[in-house]
Parts: C-alpha cells; structure tokens; sequence
C-alpha cells in the first residue's frame, strides 16, 4: 500500500466536508447529542464475519491489547442506558476486510444515530427527512463556477421510501417463496435447484450470495431510495425480533443497487443479548477471526435499563458520493491509503 | 484447474454453467454475515454477452487455459471471420455473434488476438483503437461552430461513426472498436 496525494479531487472533497457539515446542522437541529468517541476499544462486540484491526498499548513493561472500533454502537449504546436520550456520532470506524474497492475503504466515516422511544420505521421517517435535507441545501448553492451540479443527472425522488419486505423481494427477484426462505432445508434445496454450489456452506452463506447476486442489484432503481426490512432472525445482530419468531425489525436502504445504511430497533433484552454474543464468539473463533474480548460492560449497561430505541449506520463517504454522483468513494478524497 | 473464486482475477477465462467466460472485473465483498464473496463481471467468449455473478470467495471455479494467438484477418461472410496464423497457415472461423459488431472496424490485413480453446477459435481481443480512413464526410459549414457538435461519416470499411465538424475525406480517425466512439485524428 502506499499514501497517494490526489488534490484534483479537492473541489469533490469541500463538497463532502459540506455534506457532513449538513449532518450535523440536521441532527443538532433536531436535539441530538453528537458525542465524540474513542476509536481504540480494549473489548468489543462480537460480530462473527467482520474481522478487526488489533494493535498494542505499551509503556514500559506493561502491554495490553487494543483494536480499532468497527463501529461505534458498544459506546453509544452504553450511553443509552445512562439515559441521555437521542445522540449520534458522526467519525471514522474502521474494518478489516476487503482489498479497497470503490464502494469499500478498511477506515472510513461513519454516521450512527439513535432515538429513544421509537422503533426502525420511525428512523426511516428520520433518515428520509436527512436526504431531503441535504438534497435541499446543496441545490442553494449552486455554484456557476461548477459544470456539473450535484444532484443534476440524479432521477432520484426522496420524497417516499420504496418499500419491500425480505421475504417480498426474495419472492419478487429470485422466485424463492416465504416457505423457502426461513426453512435452512428447503432454501439449500432450492438454491441448489437455482444452481448454487450448496454443499459445505452455512444458510447465511448461501443467503447473503443469493441476496448479492438476485435482490440487491435491482434495490433503488425505481426512481426512490428502496427500503428493504425484517431480515431472517439469523441476520438480526443487535436487533429485537418480531412478533412472528422468524424475523428482525431491521432494514437496510440503498440508492442504485448500493446499500448505504443499516438499522434496527434495538434488543433491550440482555439475557437474549448475552446468548446472542456467545454464540457469535464462537463462530469468530470457529471462522479463525482475530480472538479480541467481548465487552461485558455492554451486557451490564443493557442489564442497568435500556431504553426502547433505534438507530441507523450510515456509510457518509458513499451517501456523499451518490449526492456528487460519483462512481467511486476516491474520488471524494485528497489523500488515500491505496 | 480448479480454483478457489476468491483467487480469480480479471483476464482469466472460467467454464461456467457449460459456457466460456472471461472475467472483466472481479471484487471482494464481504456481507454483514456469511462468508467473503467474490463479486466478478463475465463476459460470454461466444456470445459477447455481459453478466454479473456472485461466487463465495471459496467456491471452486474451473478456470480454462484460453491461448491467444496473434493472426491475420481475412475475410467475412455472413456468419464467420476468418483469420490466419501466419506459422502454420491455418486458418479459423470466428463466430460474428461472438465480437460484438467489432467487424465494422476490421480491415483485411489487420492484426489481432485470437482466443484459443484446445484449437478452436472462440472469440477476437478487441484492439484500443483502430485507425481507419474517411470515405464520405459532409463538408462543415462555415460559422457552425459550436464546439462538440458532431457530424456522421463514413470510414472505409463501410462503419459510420460520429465525428467532429473538422473531418474531411481522406483524414484518418482514431476509433475505440467496442464502442465505436471517435478519440482522434491521426496527425499528418
């Protein structure tokens, strides 16, 4: 890898710095707390596919372990708890998987929010609101100097949601029916039926292929953001199950095939939190990821008194680069890791 | 060979689903869970088709060893190109379907790759660009002068492409085969 210097892309770049400026001016407005947050973390949620960067606090004979915060819900969360309402960071998290890519980078910037009091759909209301914002005040300033505006060539509406459920979509793109879906038999049958290689590989596996190669490419492409939601309980992470056993109340949206945000109303529950993180310990260990510690202060905090709430990831770089109409994140930036 | 998708890389060529592709793009992608995929773009020797396929990075693939041959174009007729290696003197059929209207570009005489599967012939590599010769062109009216504005002419292997209002007959563009766009003139 090496540091390269890119400033033809400062005229992209002010305009992404306005864009994160627009998010704080939306969520100030509207009395969240943005909190500033540390990004190395001596303990982290357990995520079983997502892998960390580690790295070691020394001073003089002592030593101890730190990684870089993939996200920063284990902070925000523990906020919650002590009750201080809707808040949000706006910052770097930072992800140790794929070779950059344009819609990847292993550090970029993070916008996270929550709501106390509310479930996923009302985020959704939030987050619609945000993108006209942002929509708006960027067509103010429109500037003679620049040729081609933001937002000019977008056929892109953000005055509804295109909403579909994950069961819907599955049926609608793939032809795979609700029956199939949330049966781990009948979906590895009628993958393989499709023309999957099946044999060896997990459920989650074969569903997040299905889900890349069938649903996503035709998400936010009928002229407004699509919303998909209620993922399989196997894809809830941190998010409360619905009343029917077999689904998460979690949604992702995405504008032209790119997923730019992921959401859930948030599990309250600690016992069920608890039982949820050890089992995803032990795929990370199973799957040989980097063996960090669980953060058990974070179980204690839900034990303390979680509030109901919701909250949102927001990938800024790309939401920046979908505003700019730009094909790749780089191109937002002066100075890249490549 | 049986390959691991994740090790794919961009010019390879793959036996997939009983057809011949070669591999334009290929990227990793890791989702919230399940694991890394292999996102790759392919494109059907035969057909000239483009198609996006999903592999989990460690799904075997068959990756197919494709020789390309640098040969001598011909001739065509309403189903084949016809290109000879100019060692043996072979010659070989390439399926029109197969390049993608690249033959309104070929002139006789020109060089180009030739992909080979156990001696068959599948496809051609597209050239950059070709350089070929105004035959027809409008002459540019005087005072039209808005920049970018273009005009249709006619190249010598029949093509017509769109080109500036400065071209004349007898000038020598440069055009992108796979697209048919004008980059430039050859300078004289």
């Amino acid at each position: 890898m090496k540091i390269v210097t890119k400033a033809e892309n400062l005229d992209n770049h002010k305009k992404y710095i306005f864009i994160l400026q627009l998010i704080d001016d939306f969520l100030q407005k509207k009395d969240y707390q943005k909190i500033d947050l540390p990004v190395l973390s001596p303990a982290l949620i357990p995520e079983s596919y997502l892998e960390v960067f580690e790295t070691e606090f020394k001073f003089l004979d002592k030593k101890e372990k730190l990684y870089l915060t993939p996200s920063p819900e284990l902070f925000l969360k523990r906020l919650l708890a002590y009750k201080i309402g809707n808040c949000y960071y706006l910052g770097k998290s930072f992800r140790n998987s794929d070779p950059p890519s344009s819609l990847h980078s292993f550090e970029f910037t993070m916008l996270e929010f929550y709501k106390t009091g509310v479930n996923y759909m009302e985020i959704a209301d939030e987050v619609l609101e945000l993108l006209n914002y942002i929509k708006y005040q960027i067509s103010k300033i429109k500037n003679t100097n620049q040729k081609s505006n933001i937002f000019e060539n977008q056929k892109i509406s953000f005055n509804k949601w295109e909403k579909i459920s994950v069961a819907e979509a599955f049926e609608k793109y793939a032809g795979i029916f609700e029956k199939e879906l949330f049966d781990h038999q009948l979906f590895l049958q009628k993958a393989r039926k499709k023309g999957y290689q099946v044999d060896k590989f997990s459920y989650e596996d074969i569903w997040s292929q299905i889900y890349v190669q069938e649903i996503e490419p035709h998400l936010g492409k009928n002229g407004y953001p699509t919303l998909i939601y209620d993922y399989p309980k196997e894809f809830a992470a941190l998010a409360k199950l619905n009343s029917d056993g077999q689904t998460a109340q979690r949604f992702e949206f995405y504008i032209n095939g790119v997923e730019l945000g992921d959401c859930y109303t948030e599990l309250s529950d600690w016992k069920e939190q608890k039982d949820r993180f050890i089992k995803e310990y032990l795929e990370r260990k199973q799957n040989k990821k980097i063996n960090h510690p669980i953060d058990k202060g974070f179980i204690k905090a839900l034990k303390y008194g979680f509030p109901e709430s919701a909250g949102i990831a927001i990938g800024v770089e790309r939401l920046a680069a979908v505003f700019l109409n730009l094909n790749s994140i780089n191109e937002l930036k002066v100075i890249n890791i490549e | 060979m049986r390959i691991n998708a994740g090790n794919l890389k961009k010019g390879d060529f793959i036996h997939y689903q009983n057809e011949i592709w070669q591999v334009q793009k290929a990227e990793f992608y890791s989702p919230g869970k399940g694991s890394a995929l292999m996102k790759t773009k392919l494109w059907n020797v035969k057909s000239g088709k483009n198609i996006d396929v999903t592999f989990k990075s460690v799904e075997e693939v068959e990756v197919v060893d494709v020789e390309s041959r640098l040969m001598t174009f011909l001739y065509k007729d309403n189903e084949n190109l016809y290109f000879m290696d100019e060692k043996t003197f072979n010659q070989y059929p390439v399926l029109l379907s197969s390049v993608s209207g690249l033959e309104k570009y070929l002139k006789e005489g020109d060089k180009l790759y030739v992909y080979l599967y156990d001696e068959r012939p599948l496809s051609v590599r597209a050239p950059l660009s070709v350089r070929l010769k105004v035959v027809e062109a409008e002459e540019a009216v005087k005072g039209d002068t808005v920049s970018g504005a273009k005009k249709p002419v006619k190249l010598e292997t029949g093509a017509v492409i769109m080109a500036p209002l400065f071209i004349k007959v007898g000038d020598v563009v440069i055009v992108n085969p796979e697209t048919g766009e004008y980059t430039g003139r050859e300078g004289k």
